[in-house]
């Protein structure tokens, strides 16, 4: 109470507040995030109040059509599978399991890749060289084919489907980091915080990953969409989460055989996955337009 | 005049649609363009300039609207015309040049490529053959050196000098009626700036072309044009000849406006000759070159020696300048001075002690020391931090401050450097240039720096941005006697600012002087030279005849042998070729290298004394 001047003035809205503000006035994005919460509060509510199971065998409740089609009864709304199991709750445990393995693994790419990116970007020299090298020979590999080789060896689980997809997909966000660090790194503004005496480990961390890391983590938001994908594609070939654990893959691969007189086993879990990416890739895309809007200082 | 106006402009009014309500930018403008003339317009930025020059060729896209007015051109209302018919007129008989020559060249195209395939779609029925010797010829005319080689040169090779006469090129290849120039000068040095001037007035006179002349500086306004417009606020408010416009304004702001060109003799105002005797910064013998590939061979490699023995000393609390053509080693020089390189050979010692080769924790303890100050007010601070983040980051790497006083100290010097302190959590998005580097000020100034480097600082801003900044970093001087050195090629601003001068030229300091030395009787031929191209509104002791030459400076790569000036010196002789002459100071640490005495130079013109002026007292 010394000096009124110096009292601190109310502090205006933060930069994440303005984007995230900005995006919501979208309608594409109240849609998106919509349906992506009604996903999340039914996989997390379905369990308690749906008298059925997702993993239990009734025989006599095998190939249920849904509920809203002749033949279809209570308490299976979306129809059963050849073994009597709930389709909606194994889809929607699929779908949980498949958004936790794309959310941890991208995290963790985005995390890995961009730190070496950035690294490998602003060092330059030998460092870069080799660093980019490493990054040719992972991508040369393609994704499934190491996936076989992982997980085809061993009894996979949730830790070892995300470490394939991390292994696979960092070099793509080393890439792209190390490419725009390279064109941050001659900006007048990294200079100016060398000048001031910043070290290395700062000037990367505090000024070349606030300004690239937003745009990169966009296009991750998308990313999860794509892993989940993968995670399903894995289901399908038989090398992702095993059985009895229901997963995309497996309740598709299984459904694929009566598709002509039971083609809900396939499209309820399909419809279900689309729905879900869906609403994430409008999410990713709209946050990034309200981004770019915010730094042009539109809003 | 008894001919008819080329263009006739009446009432016209364009305004910038916003939210609810229309602001006006231009008002009630008119003005006739007479045949073979050369309408200067001169007004400070924001003034509305460049929509008038966009009104012109019916350029005016939303939120800019046309409210009211007519552009006539040879009768014909040009922003009635539909957009086809408009299109045929632009760079057929209407040229434009912008004050960017790096954008408005396609860079993946060679440059005579460019302007032949422009002047075949302007004449459809020119053979390629014939396109391309004309284009050449017009590539000579504007003297750009060994032209049929430079026609298949794309932009890059070209330096910014060049690309500017070759809009020029652009421009006039279709024998265009109309020119319209905004603002082309600004980006180019004195001696190029100079060199362009009296090409386009050349020009002129041979292709009879009409010119509409834009520009801030009024120096270059009064030199070219036959009429000028004063433009203020959207509004014209003098009209006059340019003779007589500098002479005898008649509007109060025109009067300001001639008060607040920077005089250089008549009635300059110069600063204090330094006093102390105290070193801040010794520089002694430093080098620096670059080893680039030579893109004309294989495995090549060209040196460019950028920094060659330079050598000075800033005393406590003076200005010193350091002036020079762009690619003179001024930008090199500042960062070795700033130790973001390090110097091949040499010393740099700041209070004392020798920065070159000063690592780690010794070096951060230094650079509180000393700041710079960049140029580019907009690319220095990074958009996505906010102002007051910014100002704080050298406290935090310093480890000065945190918490509330962190902040209490950012807020002092944010209102110290004259931005609100309100201001601390906003992006810097929306600032001006000027607040920008206010912003950067601040910044370099919250650690107490004793010496500031202000590297082109003041450049990119107009000249009453310029003004406020000045007393800004006066005020600063006198209450932390802080000691500044200024690396710029304004020698108007180093005039008023500077005690003492080093004059650089390829890497070296070819003259070393105070203030009154340097622009009333330098001793180096080159300082001459640049002097003699400035272009004011007073009249010059060195006149472009005698000293200005074409060319640009040689690239540093291929330095001539002997005095690296000689091939644009008036003077040389044969010693010139074979001699370096080397700087040699006197008592007081001042000298020019020339093997030249200053007795065996032209004499400066007097200048005579009645001209001079301020505005008039009463205005």
């Amino acid at each position: 109470m010394t000096d009124i001047s110096h009292s601190a003035p109310p502090r205006s809205r933060s930069v994440a507040q303005r984007i995230l503000l900005g995006a919501w006035a979208s309608l594409e994005m109240k849609i998106a995030v919509f349906v992506f919460a009604a996903l999340a509060i039914l996989t997390v509510v379905a369990p308690f109040i749906i008298d059925a199971s997702a993993t239990k065998i009734t025989v006599g409740d095998r190939f249920l059509p849904p509920i809203f089609m002749e033949g279809g009864r209570y308490p299976y709304f979306l129809g059963t599978d050849q073994l009597g199991r709930d389709l909606l709750l194994r889809s929607l445990i699929g779908l949980r399991n498949a958004f936790a393995i794309g959310l941890v693994s991208v995290v963790i790419m985005f995390a890995i890749g961009c730190a070496i990116g950035i690294y490998s970007g602003y060092r330059g020299g030998w460092i870069d060289v080799i660093l980019m090298r490493i990054t040719d020979v992972q991508m040369s590999i393609p994704v499934v084919i190491l996936a076989i080789t992982i997980l085809g060896m061993s009894r996979p689980n949730a830790f070892s489907v995300i470490a394939v997809l991390v292994l696979a997909s960092w070099p793509i966000y080393a890439r792209v980091a190390r490419s725009v660090t390279l064109a941050e790194r001659q900006q007048e503004y990294v200079r100016a915080a060398k000048i001031l005496g910043a070290s290395d480990l700062r000037i990367m961390a505090l000024h070349i990953a606030p300004s690239i890391l937003p745009s990169i983590a966009f296009v991750a938001v998308l990313d999860i969409a794509r892993m989940m994908i993968f995670e399903a594609i894995f289901g399908f070939i038989g090398i992702g989460i095993q059985p009895p654990t229901p997963t995309f893959g497996t309740i598709i691969s299984a459904g694929t055989q009566y598709l002509l007189n039971a083609w809900w086993i396939t499209i309820v879990p399909g419809f279900l996955l689309a729905l879900a990416l869906t609403s994430l890739n409008l999410m990713g895309g709209v946050l990034e337009r309200s981004r770019n809007l915010v730094l042009q200082g539109q809003f | 005049m008894a001919s008819e106006p080329i263009v006739r402009v009446e009432n016209l009014s364009v305004a910038l649609d916003g939210a609810g309500s229309a602001r006006p930018i231009l008002t009630d403008i008119g003005f006739d363009v007479m045949p073979r003339a050369v309408l200067g317009i001169i007004g400070e930025s924001g003034s509305g300039k460049t929509v008038l020059s966009n009104a012109l060729v019916n350029w005016i896209h939303p939120p800019l609207r046309v409210t009211s007015g007519r552009v006539l051109y040879q009768g014909r209302d040009l922003l009635a015309l539909p957009e086809a018919d408009m299109a045929r007129l632009r760079g057929r008989e209407i040229a434009y040049i912008g004050s960017n020559p790096t954008i408005a060249l396609d860079p993946t195209i060679p440059v005579g490529h460019q302007i032949v395939e422009k002047l075949r779609e302007v004449k459809p029925g020119i053979s390629r053959e014939a396109a391309r010797r004309r284009v050449i010829e017009t590539l000579d005319a504007v003297r750009i050196p060994s032209a049929a080689r430079r026609f298949d040169e794309y932009p890059f090779q070209f330096s910014g000098g060049m690309m500017q006469r070759a809009m020029i090129v652009d421009a006039l290849v279709s024998n265009p009626k109309l020119l319209i120039a905004d603002n082309i000068t600004q980006p180019l040095d004195v001696t190029v700036a100079a060199q362009i001037i009296r090409l386009l007035r050349d020009l002129q006179r041979e292709f009879e072309t009409s010119i509409v002349f834009i520009s801030t500086a009024l120096g270059v306004v009064s030199d070219i044009a036959d009429n000028v417009l004063v433009v203020n606020a959207g509004r014209i408010v003098e009209r006059q000849p340019a003779v007589t416009l500098t002479a005898a304004p008649e509007h109060a702001y025109t009067r300001q406006l001639i008060a607040k060109v920077p005089r250089l003799w008549a009635a300059a105002e110069t600063p204090e000759p330094t006093r102390s005797a105290d070193v801040v910064l010794e520089v002694r013998d430093v080098e620096r070159t670059y080893v680039v590939p030579d893109r004309t061979r294989l495995f090549g490699e060209n040196c460019v020696r950028a920094v060659r023995g330079v050598s000075f000393d800033v005393r406590r609390g003076e200005s010193f300048g350091l002036i020079g053509e762009s690619g003179c080693g001024k930008s090199t020089l500042s960062r070795l001075l700033s130790s973001v390189e390090q110097p091949d050979k040499g010393s740099i010692k700041v209070e004392g002690r020798d920065i070159a080769g000063l690592k780690g924790k010794p070096l951060l303890e230094m650079r509180r020391r000393f700041q710079l100050l960049l140029q580019d007010p907009y690319n220095a601070i990074a958009a996505h931090a906010s102002i007051g983040r910014t100002i704080e980051e050298p406290l935090r790497i310093h480890g000065l401050a945190s918490g509330a006083a962190l902040r209490s100290r950012v807020r002092d010097v944010m209102a110290e450097v004259g931005l609100s302190p309100d201001l601390y959590d906003r992006l810097p998005i929306g600032l001006s240039a000027g607040q920008r580097q206010r912003m950067n000020i601040a910044r370099a100034l919250i650690l107490e720096p004793s010496l500031m480097i202000l590297d082109e600082t003041l450049s990119a801003l107009d000249q009453v941005e310029q003004a406020r900044l000045l007393a800004l970093f006066e005020t600063l001087q006198q209450r932390h006697g802080i000691t500044y050195l200024y690396i710029s090629h304004d020698l108007a601003m180093v005039r008023r600012v500077c005690a003492r001068i080093g004059v650089m030229y390829l890497g070296r300091i070819v003259e070393l002087d105070d203030n009154q030395t340097i622009f009333e009787a330098p001793r180096h031929p080159y300082t001459r030279t640049l002097l003699s191209s400035i272009l004011t509104v007073e009249p010059k002791p060195f006149r472009p005849e005698t000293y200005l030459l074409e060319g640009e400076p040689p690239d540093p790569i291929h330095i001539p042998g002997g005095c690296s000036f000689r091939t644009r010196c008036p003077f040389a002789f044969a010693r010139c070729a074979t001699d370096d002459p080397m700087l040699i100071a006197d008592a007081t640490g001042n000298g020019a290298a020339c093997h030249l005495d200053p007795g065996q130079l032209p004499p400066p013109t007097p200048i005579p004394a009645t001209t001079a002026g301020r505005a008039a007292p009463n205005a």
